[in-house]
């Protein structure tokens, strides 16, 4: 029978390391997933998820039982990411080779390039709503309590976030 | 331009990131990077410096201005056997 994570937190505070491997283990690919929505290629990904474990880490001692180890450490890592987001000066680089014109019949891979590009070009604030509501579906009280914003302000926030998003496409597509 | 909107929403959702090569040997780098840092202060010392440099340079300036020590003058002056015996006798005489 595998440890729960209460478990190997309580080993993890008393000094073993591998506990904590086996915690990381555990729940990396969900927090990869999150963080690979918002990073530019394998590095910044590595260095971030990095960053969240080592929060994580250092932080045990603050977690309380009362709520599921996973929405402590979702917390982390969207606080993380939005702080990678705040960081990071906005793109200058052109949208790639990619023709507007025939949008409709976009492949995949090409539409998921334009939406990152198009994205790219939001503030944080707006980057990080529209990522967690539109990519991950998460609904807007769960966002809410992964970003510590009200539920009004999420909800002002996407709209003001499509909005704009609306507006970059349409200047693009001229 | 909402269907649009949705199309691409739609292709972001259908092609998650793909993190399997970076997810590769995540722990044992992480673990690591845990044991270099595990020394906290080794990170901090630098902001020590500012006090280091004025405990130095209130000792230089302390030298500066304080009468130095003429052990010549004291030799010369008939104090050879009190230097002798504090010095035999760390200090009591």
């Amino acid at each position: 029978m595998e440890p729960s994570d209460v478990h190997l937190i309580q080993s993890t505070l008393a000094g073993d390391d591998g506990a904590f491997a086996m915690l990381v283990a555990r729940h990396r690919r969900r927090v990869f997933r999150l963080a690979g929505r918002f990073t530019r290629n394998d590095h910044e990904l590595d260095d971030v998820c990095q960053e969240i474990f080592i929060k994580v880490y250092r932080h045990l001692g603050t977690y309380r039982a009362d709520a599921p180890f996973e929405h402590w450490l979702a917390r982390v890592a969207v606080r993380a990411c939005y702080d990678l987001l705040r960081r990071r000066r906005r793109p200058e680089e052109p949208l790639l080779d990619i023709d507007l014109a025939s949008e409709d019949n976009l492949a995949p891979a090409q539409a998921k390039e334009l939406l990152d590009w198009a994205l790219a070009q939001l503030p944080a604030e707006d980057q990080l709503v529209i990522t967690l509501l539109e990519l991950e579906e998460q609904p807007v009280c769960a966002i809410a309590e992964l970003t510590g914003w009200s539920e009004s302000k999420v909800k002002v926030r996407a709209f003001r976030a499509r909005h704009r998003l609306k507006c970059i496409l349409e200047t693009t597509h001229e | 331009m909402s269907d649009r909107l949705e199309r691409l929403f739609y292709a972001g959702r259908a092609l998650p990131p793909d993190t399997a090569r970076v997810e590769f040997g995540f722990e044992t780098r992480l673990l690591a990077r845990l044991r270099t840092e595990s020394v906290p202060w080794c990170g901090d010392v630098w902001k020590l410096l500012p006090v280091f440099a004025a405990i130095v340079i209130i000792l230089g300036a302390w030298n500066y201005v304080s009468e130095p020590l003429d052990l010549s003058a004291m030799l010369s002056g008939g104090a050879t056997g009190e230097l002798l015996a504090n010095a035999l006798g760390g200090g009591v005489q």
